[in-house]
């Protein structure tokens, strides 16, 4: 180490160096506004979404015609303020509805986040450890599940029976394990190869008990940092099959259906598209930007270490 | 000769996955409920009617003799005959139905060999606008780690990620075409029907090209021999563009092999949107209608061009880098 | 002879770019002539490379000039407006690292073309390429045109050195610097670089500033050095007079603290022998050859023979030293005698039990016996793992323990080790390298062994901190009646602590002895080389210059019948290349691999 290293170093080093490397990786996001705008935004339409349909009394799958197509405050001339964001082509609230669709957004989205990092990182890890036999078969059903496109899977299974939250996150995290598995095994067979394992090994520790105490804990927590953006990931895709149809089946409100929907009412209401459309931006961007964040805070850190 | 024996490997490894890809397409069909018999023959037609037509069809045999089947039928270049497109005209639509064992249905070679130019086309534009993009952008967001082309890099990215391409299919079909007329939208009658999907397909592309340029020409400007170079008497715009750049680009083009399943689901979505004869648009007409020989088809096709795109980014890396495993 | 001012350095201050910090270095002034070889020396973190950058306008971003001149004939090139002067043209720079210097995915030998060309374009492109060809071949690279080709990957260390040093010489610059270019690399490679180095610089008249951290090699090259310390010039004179009459503390500290070999009676004490011994650990006839799938080809595998038929024996209270250089195999052999891999033939015998014979449950209760201490402190241990649970886990592996008697025995053992108790809950984030080690081996002793395999233990520390630990083996030995084996390249430590010394070559032994009669009277060829390359101000036992080796060690790769040293031996003849030399015992506790021993014999007896 050269004393270039030494002093370039020195103003980050110095209060951080008793902390753990994950504390490190959260505090240096903290530290970028981009982080702390994202989550803030995020943490209030996570708020909004589930406060607000609790509160307000007006439905959101109630067909009332009479009030349909209402704009939104202050435009046109036929606003209202009971429905701040407008109505639809039912007369249902826009904003009740874009609120309850971002619920079950932010539901699939998490949800199956959490499913594709137990069992995609869970094999991996597996494969990686253990390496051979099982590794080969791991990698191959891998490479076969990769090579069928997520739409072509949902089209298929979602298609034919009616969409459910369950089916639809089972669709969405079939298509998503293998990535996670091929990260998690390839930082396994780096791990393996780490002088701390052979330490262990002399002391006469199993493969198992080092991969599970050991590797694992060290493993994990990079590849946690960076699913926050596969939930924002997940949630396009689920707005992608609400597109197509084949998501939760109207009249229970989600983003892709709305939107689809509202094509044949652009040029006259053309709030229809865009409010949801607005919303599920804004979400995901405010996933996106806390999710880069630890990204970019994550790779600083492992990169300097 | 190692050139040789990499592409013979990955060739028969290819062909493997193809057949796993079709085996697995193939049984789901049949084991997943949706009768295609039912849609052909309409929801009216009494349940003899429908066992009729589905044994003629062969779908009542066992799966594996089907496979056979079908196998037999692939080894001689021929995919079967699409259940729902008669060889002439369009799907019938409403009370009608077309019987296909009684009139010349459709080749599903022929079907998909006329859309896929269409489709190719539209994701060459679409990954050549998403280049021009995010180039510029990520390179100078790599090499200014901490200055404002990094942060705009960082912003396009965000954004660019966060929007539906749906919705801004939608919202730029409103703007673009409808109000202001400037490109067309829906079908295809010339070239400039391609631009407006490409426009949005390479939105759906262009962040993750501008990640990694970012992060990895990041990295690679940290190492040693890029630092070295500069006392070795190199130029800095030497030391960019042919040593940085390249070491750079292999993390890119291994990206492009695994961003391909997310692109062909971008591909589906749009030509649906546009309206656009490509394969996509085939595919989810042909998945609704459980018209299962043109769906066995295209998965074939879907997973081939996947295996080739593969092996074709595995060489480029290797003739960039060659470390790189074969 | 051309004597002119070629660099005239005056008063040169680097420090950080904030202000207000005290700088780096500190009013450095010296003059070089054209042919003039100007070496410095300093510790490492003394600020050796930050003045090798500084000279070249090379300083990183974070540190500055903040007075001070550098003027190459005449002209100073710190200010920007110079555009005469040319780094790498005019001014040449080699660094300590040089398998990361280049680009990993373009060839060797067209990156140092590119160079050429870059800071010489008047020569066109081919000129260039021969140029640089001509040069790889000067180095002494065999095979220099096909080499020309070859990627970065795939050259050792020593030979990326040669090339680093075609790079820095091929637009025939006026001032090589050379920056402590042999430090990651074998003695006896070094050597070879430090005398080929010497010869260049002569024969191209080039004006050399040498840093190191290693006297002895300064040495090599004899003419005015400097001391560099704390970031000032403490002294500056011709190398002789340095060592015959040091004017400052720091140079006599300095001079004072290269280890010596042979000058000294120092050594390790004399093993306690006990009637009846037995050898605690027996290793026979052990092989372990690796397959590797030949790259680029689908199905044939090369075979990397990285022990051949390796037996010692290691008797109870000895120091066993092992030693070899890079690609000997001695961290193969090491994980053979920890068991961590099994030998594909030959048996190990650890108190009469054959180790290969064991089950997985009587393997790890076994294990007490015999432990291993690795090199690197940092990557060692857990990570994210507090001290005290590091130590308990060889308790826990063996099954559980109640919590008060599990703590009692892990402060028990920090304790002997002479780690403070409350160490026990914090991360080993704060601590030293030497406190590190410290660790590992409490976690070790805790499992009361009878053998300690220490693999390159001691070389990442300080003299100091080495000096402390290896007072705690010796205290160890004797509390516990515990056996060493040392496995290193670093002579001086070996011949500091080991009672008996095997050297290593391409997987094999060749000779085995005590401590003196190794280092005073060797036997075999390459120990002779070996112990000639160590760096020492000391008098040599014999002329190095018979034994500087030509070329690295052949590959362990589909090794030929035959010694292997052959291919460089100074003395080799016929025999030697058809018919391996066995390890013969030529006089009591002396096992020697040679067939010179045998024809002085023959001729002895004729």
């Amino acid at each position: 180490m050269t004393a270039t290293t030494v002093i370039a170093a020195q103003p980050e080093q110095a209060p951080s160096r008793i902390r753990s490397v994950n504390r490190r990786i959260l505090l240096g996001a903290w530290r970028m506004p981009s982080f702390r705008i994202g989550l803030f935004i995020f943490l209030g339409l996570l708020l909004l979404s589930a406060i607000y349909p609790e509160l307000s009394s007006i439905s959101a799958t109630k067909m009332i015609v009479k009030d349909k197509f209402l704009p939104p405050l202050w435009l046109g001339d036929k606003w209202a303020w009971e429905h701040p964001l407008g109505t639809d082509q039912l007369g249902r609230d826009m904003l009740m509805r874009s609120l309850i669709g971002l619920r079950y957004s932010l539901l699939v989205g998490i949800v199956t986040v959490l499913l594709i990092f137990i069992i995609g990182c869970g094999l991996g890890l597996f494969a990686g450890f253990k390496g051979k036999w099982w590794d080969t078969i791991i990698m191959r059903i891998t490479d076969a599940q990769l090579s069928i496109p997520m739409i072509i899977l949902a089209i298929t299974i979602l298609g034919v029976s009616r969409p459910t939250v369950p089916t639809i996150v089972i669709v969405l995290a079939l298509s998503g394990w293998p990535l996670y598995a091929r990260v998690a095994r390839s930082a396994a067979v780096a791990e393996r190869g780490k002088e701390y394992v052979r330490g262990l090994r002399v002391l006469g520790a199993g493969d198992w008990r080092i991969l599970l105490l050991f590797a694992a804990p060290n493993i994990l927590p990079p590849i946690a940092f960076v699913a926050v953006l596969d939930v924002a990931r997940m949630m396009i895709f689920e707005a992608i099959l609400g597109f197509l149809g084949l998501g939760i089946q109207p009249p229970t409100p989600s983003f892709g259906s709305m939107i689809a929907d509202s094509r044949k009412y652009l040029i006259n209401a053309w709030w229809i598209a865009t409010i949801p459309g607005i919303f599920l931006a804004v979400a995901l961007t405010s996933i996106n930007l806390v999710g880069s964040a630890l990204e970019k805070s994550r790779n600083r850190i492992y990169g300097g270490l | 000769m190692l050139i040789l024996e990499f592409l013979v490997k990955r060739i028969a490894q290819g062909l493997l996955i193809v057949f796993i890809t079709s085996l697995l397409i193939f049984t789901l069909l049949r084991v997943v409920p949706g009768d295609p018999v039912r849609l052909i023959v309409g929801g009216m037609a009494p349940p003899d009617v429908v066992e009729k037509v589905a044994n003629k069809m062969g779908l009542r045999d066992p799966i594996i003799v089907q496979y056979g089947r079908y196998m037999r039928g692939l080894l001689q270049a021929d995919l079967g005959q699409s259940y729902l497109r008669p060889r002439s005209g369009m799907i019938a639509t409403g009370g009608q139905y077309v019987d296909p064992t009684k009139s010349d249905m459709a080749p599903v070679t022929d079907l998909i060999l006329e859309r896929l130019p269409f489709t190719l086309q539209l994701g060459g534009m679409a990954l050549l606008f998403a280049l021009l993009i995010s180039f510029p952008i990520g390179v100078a967001g790599g090499l200014h780690q901490h200055g404002w082309q990094n942060a705009l890099a960082f912003a396009v990215q965000s954004l660019f990620v966060s929007i539906p391409n749906f919705w801004l299919a939608i919202v730029l079909i409103l703007f673009l075409s409808v109000k202001l007329k400037l490109l067309p939208a829906l079908g295809y009658q010339g070239f400039s029907y391609v631009l407006l999907p490409a426009i949005v397909l390479s939105v759906e592309i262009a962040p993750f090209i501008i990640r990694t340029l970012t992060t990895s020409l990041g990295e690679v400007m940290q190492s040693t021999f890029i630092d070295e170079a500069r006392v070795r008497g190199l130029s800095r715009r030497r030391i960019v563009y042919s040593h940085a750049l390249r070491n750079a680009a292999v993390p890119l083009v291994n990206l492009l092999g695994i961003q391909l399943s997310t692109l062909i689901g971008g591909v589906l979505v749009i030509e649906y949107i546009f309206d656009y004869p490509g394969l996509g648009n085939l595919t989810v007409v042909s998945v609704v209608g459980r018209d299962f020989p043109v769906i066995q088809g295209i998965a074939i096709t879907t997973s081939a061009v996947f295996v080739f795109i593969n092996i074709i980014v595995d060489l480029v890396a290797y003739m960039i880098d060659p470390r790189v495993e074969l | 002879m051309d004597l002119s001012l070629i660099l005239d350095v005056s008063d040169l201050t680097v420090g950080p770019v904030a202000p207000g910090s005290p700088p780096i270095l500190d009013r450095i002034s010296f003059r070089l002539n054209t042919s003039d070889i100007f070496g410095i020396y300093g510790e490492s973190g003394a600020g050796k490379t930050i003045l090798s950058r500084a000279l070249a306008n090379w300083l990183p971003e974070s540190l500055a000039y903040r007075a001070g001149q550098v003027a190459f004939a005449g002209r100073d090139i710190l200010n920007p407006d110079i555009s005469e002067v040319r780094i790498g043209r005019d001014i040449a720079y080699i660094g300590s690292k040089p398998q990361s210097a280049l680009d990993p995915t373009i060839a060797v030998g067209s990156q140092i073309a590119e160079k050429l060309h870059s800071v010489r374009p008047e020569w066109n492109r081919r000129e260039c390429r021969e140029r640089v060809m001509q040069l790889l071949g000067e180095v002494r690279i065999p095979s220099p045109k096909e080499r020309y080709w070859d990627y970065p990957a795939k050259f050792s260390g020593g030979m990326m050195q040669r090339a680093m040093i075609v790079d820095a010489i091929c637009a025939e610059p006026a001032v090589l610097i050379a920056d402590n270019v042999t430090q990651p690399l074998d003695v006896t490679v070094g050597a070879q670089i430090v005398a080929l180095l010497h010869d260049l610089c002569l024969r191209h008249r080039m004006a050399t500033i040498y840093l190191s951290s290693s006297l002895p090699t300064l040495g090599q090259f004899g003419d005015r050095t400097a001391i560099l310390y704390q970031g000032r010039f403490v002294e500056q004179q011709a190398f002789a007079e340095l060592l015959a009459a040091p004017q400052t503390d720091y140079t006599r500290k300095a001079i004072a603290s290269v280890p010596r070999m042979w000058s000294t009676a120092e050594g390790p004490l004399a093993r306690r022998q006990a009637v009846g011994e037995v050898p605690l650990m027996q290793v026979q006839n052990v092989h372990r050859t690796y397959r590797a799938r030949k790259r680029g080809t689908f199905n044939s595998y090369s075979h990397i023979q990285a022990v051949r038929g390796v037996t010692l024996d290691i008797m109870p209270r000895e120091n066993f030293g092992i030693v070899g250089e890079s690609g000997c195999g001695k961290s193969t052999l090491t994980r053979l005698l920890a068991w961590l891999e099994v030998p594909d033939q030959g048996s190990i015998v650890l108190n009469g039990t054959s180790l290969g014979s064991l089950s997985r449950g009587e393997l790890i209760r076994k294990r007490n016996e015999f432990q291993l201490l690795l090199q690197d402190p940092y990557n060692a241990l857990p990570p994210r793992t507090t001290v005290g649970r590091m130590i308990e886990e060889s308790l826990l592996i063996r099954g559980s323990i109640p919590r008060a008697e599990l703590r009692r025995r892990v402060i028990a053992a920090m304790a002997e080790v002479g780690l403070a108790a409350e160490l026990y809950d914090q991360l080993p984030i704060a601590l030293s390298t030497g406190e590190r080690q410290r660790i590992s081996i409490a976690r070790a002793l805790i499992l009361d062994p009878k053998l300690l395999i220490l693999d390159e233990t001691l070389s990442a520390l300080d003299q100091r901190e080495q000096a402390k630990l290896i007072d705690l083996f010796s205290k160890l030995q004797e509390k516990n009646d515990l056996t060493y084996v040392f496995i290193s390249h670093d002579l001086a430590m070996v011949r500091k602590v080991c009672t008996r010394i095997a050297v290593m070559y391409l997987g094999e032994m060749v000779e085995i002895a005590d401590n003196r009669e190794l280092f005073f009277d060797p036997q075999h060829p390459y120990t002779k080389a070996l112990l000639s390359a160590a760096p020492t101000l000391e008098d040599k036992l014999f002329d190095p210059g018979d034994f500087l080796l030509e070329g690295e060690p052949p590959s362990p790769i589909d090794i030929r019948p035959g010694c292997s040293f052959a291919s460089r031996c100074p003395k080799a003849f016929g025999r030697c290349r058809v018919e391996t030399p066995k390890l013969v015992e030529r006089s009591p506790g002396r096992l020697v691999a040679c067939h010179l021993l045998d024809s002085s014999e023959v001729k002895a007896a004729a």
